[in-house]
């Protein structure tokens, strides 16, 4: 009875739909590669979705950063020494370092627009993996994937600026 | 001047600081008739979530892990009762019978000491008020382990039923409730307080996990040493000396009381004996020191080794044995929060500053 009353269907039915939205968004990254819809699902339900107004902060370089987020909706702008280095749009991710190490943020992100961020946390990721070795293991290769892409990047940057 | 001091890191760390500090013992003072069925249910949390974990990669939903770690308790809890209380008690008895035998001994010990004092340097050492205060003194304070005994026994039937259901319910519901409360954090502080709360977290698991699986060993090592020695009751003499290894530091050496008495307790008095027994501990202590520590405990707790044994004088002070055994816990954990706001509250200061002067 009650899961067919008009008021719990909308409540859960708003939910299903962010989560599966969500997922979407996470699935069509390459850090979701080779991992399965239902887990990075079961992944998205322990994340953390926060609202930010334009112009806010969402972090500082030398901030303690723990997690790596996700642009669910609006978008930022990521700067470091007041130079504009990138602005993301909904469906990017940023602040991936800090999912592997415990140092502080080497850039800033501030919200352009009214946003909502989804984060997922290195204590989640840690917790995860120990549910699910495997599928840990993959994530963590595709973040080295990233990661290494980002740096082949910039080493190509720095060599084309040298020449 | 007044302003500066107000933004200076250190004193808006110590300010947030202090407001934790006050919600937790306003926390503890309202729930103190559950204080230690709550902490208990928390240390076997943090022993059977791993286990939690593993039913739950195995397929199995949060509801039907929780409820299968609740049966394993429960059915652990009463192999070890059914098992284990017949031969306590026995000893238990044992041990009863024995005391009178050893209190007369060490009366007639002190009694002979006081005298051979007493003509051997020719003193007027009013030796039987000394020893009359002396044993009025152990008098009262057994008297008083005795009703608390008593009040433990009943306590501990109220643990049978409330530990069970509390550590079911933190294994079903404290991941949602700790994300409930930590997301409440507002946006600035939201990573910090998450991150303090995972070292915090993790610490404590290392620390209650580690100091469990010592004392076990402890208890085995000692029951099989105190055996060998031929002590009537060598399985209630090791779970003494477990149970008290909860504490650091002190606890090895309050476990010698014990087997010491009932060494001297025989007649005539075999000193090899109180030797022997007191080794059993120390060589316990030393395989516990060079294999165990470093294998189950090392790292856990990262406090300075004064730190530790006034942490627990104080905390034993003012809450008896349970404030000896959770001192070193409360006090890692407020380091960690400590040092975790400092850290947090002087980058953001930093900033600000770096920010106002360009």
């Amino acid at each position: 009875m009650s899961s067919q009353h008009p008021l719990w269907q909308n409540l859960f039915k708003h939910k299903e739909d962010r989560t599966s939205q969500v997922t979407e968004m996470w699935m069509d990254t390459p850090l979701f590669d080779k991992i399965t819809r239902r887990e990075c699902r079961d992944l998205v339900k322990t994340m953390h979705p926060r609202h930010y107004k334009k112009g806010e902060l969402v972090f500082n370089s030398g901030d303690i950063g723990a997690s790596i987020v996700l642009i669910r909706s609006g978008g930022i702008e990521i700067k470091a020494a007041d130079k504009l280095l990138a602005e993301l749009v909904a469906g990017d991710f940023f602040g991936e370092v800090a999912l592997i190490i415990d140092e502080p943020r080497t850039a800033d992100a501030i919200a352009c627009e009214d946003s909502e961020l989804i984060f997922f946390l290195r204590s989640d990721l840690k917790e995860w993996i120990k549910r699910s070795p495997k599928s840990g293991a993959q994530f963590m290769l595709n973040i080295a994937t990233v990661l290494a892409a980002r740096l082949r990047h910039t080493n190509i940057l720095l060599s084309m600026q040298n020449s | 001047m007044f302003q500066t001091l107000i933004k200076h890191p250190l004193s808006r760390t110590l300010f947030v600081f202090s407001m934790i500090c006050s919600v937790l013992i306003l926390f503890a003072i309202l729930l103190a008739p559950l204080l230690i069925p709550i902490i208990i249910s928390f240390a076997l949390y943090a022993l059977l979530e791993p286990i939690s974990e593993i039913f739950e990669r195995h397929g199995l939903s949060r509801n039907a892990s929780s409820l299968s770690v609740l049966l394993i308790l429960v059915a652990v809890g009463a192999v070890c009762v059914s098992l284990l209380l017949p031969h306590l008690s026995a000893q238990l008895s044992t041990l009863q019978a024995q005391l009178p035998v050893v209190w007369q001994s060490i009366t007639t010990m002190g009694n002979d000491f006081s005298r051979h004092i007493t003509t051997s340097l020719s003193l007027d050492m009013q030796s039987s008020g000394i020893t009359q205060h002396f044993f009025n003194q152990v008098d009262s304070w057994g008297k008083a382990a005795l009703i608390e005994g008593s009040n433990m026994l009943i306590s501990l039937s109220v643990l049978l039923v409330l530990v069970p259901i509390f550590t079911f319910f933190l294994v079903r519901d404290f991941r949602t409730f700790r994300n409930n409360l930590l997301d409440k954090l507002p946006n600035s502080s939201f990573e910090m307080g998450w991150l303090i709360y995972y070292r915090v977290a993790h610490q404590l698991q290392e620390y209650i996990r580690g100091i469990m699986i010592q004392s076990a060993i402890m208890c085995v090592i000692t029951t099989i040493g105190f055996y060998i020695l031929g002590f009537e009751s060598p399985f209630l003499l090791g779970l003494v000396a477990g149970v008290l290894n909860l504490i650091p530091y002190v606890g090895p050496l309050l476990a010698m009381v014990l087997p010491m008495l009932l060494a001297l307790g025989h007649t005539p008095v075999e000193f090899w004996m109180v030797g022997a027994a007191v080794s059993v501990i120390l060589v316990a202590q030393l395989i516990d020191n060079v294999i165990v520590i470093p294998a189950v405990i090392a790292n856990a707790v990262n406090l300075h080794p004064l730190v530790v044994i006034v942490g627990i004088i104080v905390f034993g002070n003012l809450f008896g044995f349970i404030g000896m055994v959770v001192a070193i816990p409360v006090i890692s954990t407020m380091n960690i929060i400590y040092y975790g706001l400092y850290q947090g509250i002087k980058t953001r200061y930093n900033l600000n500053q770096k920010n106002h002067n360009s």
